[in-house]
């Protein structure tokens, strides 16, 4: 009897102190993904890559709004998100603490703003986007009357590209017949 | 028996509310937890075993796992609600007396997690049942479970809260590293991830790039050296060198001296 009461005293307790001390998580824990609205251009990368279509992403195209929303209740913390962004937008931090009573609390969304397109006047890609795409090409030593150019280019959307192309080559190629 | 989410309304909804208020208020012994797999891959089983070991220690909070519904006041359901488990949980849920507390635990309880969009999935809990307290975490760590349960028996205080972001006229997206050349940046990049993977990929090139900083190619190394001298991994350390030699032969292969001039056409 002593001497397992010398040993229980020896051995100390092995409770953890949690809730009353802060937890410790192991290195590499991976917890409650954080955004940051920030840096996200609303790209749409982890949409794509979150196998369990935590991350989604909803245009309205009538009022020009882009919607970006992670629902933490089907998050599964693979931390694929933050593989994926370009801007470290999402990073998983060693939070777990995430009980909530609503749904609601559960959701993070964020909206975007959406450029229109300078021929056919509709909406179709965020300004935070594009912004950024000019920026890296910037950074990747495009001169400045070329990043005009491009810049021109990108504000015109697919559809309109498309139709202005088909003219170009129907000019280029029967204009030596007339 | 007025139990599932469809058959109350507003003012009984209200009423059980109540009810559940006043039971965890005047509750005068401990309060026993029901657990119904729904069909999970039973990872939220184990953590929530593992949270009632000595090690975690529930149950100095009188969290009692009980083996029956009828003794339950918590009713925990894990998993995705499956077609075949549906019926057994409601019948589980039926005989757990009222005023009874609802918690879909884990992220498949929740709201069906990955297997949100199967054929033989119904959802989360809360597709049937008046969900009270949710616990996501896939699964949650035996301390997330103590943490779920003291906020449901109002011992802390919930943390999470929505968020809504609305893009005003601000700033843009920071680039990374703007100083390093972006093709340089992405084959660092790519072949540290291709080493160590990306979790530790993505750290390694992060702190690669940060001595790319130094725009001279023996401050770069001296820098590199006192970094690797007090790195005690010598996997790490080869993996460093590997990414390092990279940058040299991309640097020799262009012929130049300075990482700024490495640009786009070159």
């Amino acid at each position: 009897m002593i001497k397992l009461l010398k040993k229980v005293l020896q051995v100390g307790e092995a409770t953890l102190k949690y809730p009353f001390a802060p937890a410790e998580v192991a290195p590499g824990f991976r917890g409650k993904p954080v955004y940051n609205f920030e840096q996200c251009i609303s790209c749409g990368a982890c949409t794509l890559a979150c196998p369990a279509n935590a991350i989604t992403l909803s245009c309205d195209l009538e009022k020009g709004i882009r919607t970006w929303q992670l629902f933490y209740g089907r998050c599964i913390f693979c931390g694929r998100c933050e593989e994926v962004c370009p801007t470290e937008a999402i990073t998983l931090s060693p939070e777990f603490e995430m009980a909530a009573f609503n749904r609601e609390d559960l959701i993070c969304r964020a909206d975007f703003r959406l450029n229109k397109c300078s021929l056919c006047d509709r909406f179709f890609t965020p300004a935070k986007e594009l912004e950024y795409v000019l920026s890296v090409m910037m950074q990747a030593g495009l001169p400045e009357p070329e990043i005009a150019n491009r810049r021109a280019l990108l504000e015109v959307c697919p559809e309109c590209r498309r139709k202005v192309d088909v003219e170009k080559m129907k000019k280029a190629m029967f204009a030596p017949l007339e | 028996m007025i139990t599932l989410k469809q058959e109350l309304d507003a003012s009984q909804k209200q009423k059980l509310l109540e009810l559940k208020l006043k039971l965890l208020k005047q509750i005068k012994r401990s309060v026993y937890v029901y657990r119904v797999d729904c069909g999970g891959c039973n990872g939220c089983e184990i953590e929530i075993f593992a949270a009632i070991t000595p090690l975690f220690d529930a149950e100095r909070f009188g969290i009692k796992v009980v083996g029956s519904p009828r003794h339950a006041d918590v009713v925990v359901f894990t998993g995705p609600m499956t077609r075949s488990m549906r019926v057994p949980a409601i019948r589980a849920y039926r005989a757990a007396p009222e005023p009874k507390v609802v918690v879909a635990y884990g992220t498949c309880g929740c709201s069906g997690g990955i297997f949100h969009d199967s054929y033989a999935v119904w959802g989360g809990a809360d597709s049937i049942f008046p969900v009270d307290l949710y616990i996501p975490g896939c699964p949650p760590t035996p301390c997330a479970t103590i943490h779920g349960c003291a906020v449901a028996l109002g011992l802390l205080q919930q943390k999470m809260k929505g968020e809504h972001y609305v893009e005003g006229a601000g700033a843009g997206a920071k680039l990374k590293f703007p100083e390093v050349p972006i093709d340089l940046r992405k084959e660092i990049e790519r072949e540290a991830r291709r080493l160590c993977g990306y979790w530790h990929g993505k750290r390694i090139a992060e702190q690669y790039l940060e001595f790319l900083r130094e725009k001279d190619l023996q401050r770069i190394e001296q820098k590199l050296d006192a970094f690797l001298n007090a790195e005690k991994d010598p996997r790490l350390v080869e993996v460093y060198l590997k990414i390092h030699r990279l940058y040299v032969a991309k640097m020799e292969r262009s012929g130049r001296q300075c990482p700024e001039r490495l640009n786009f056409t070159s």
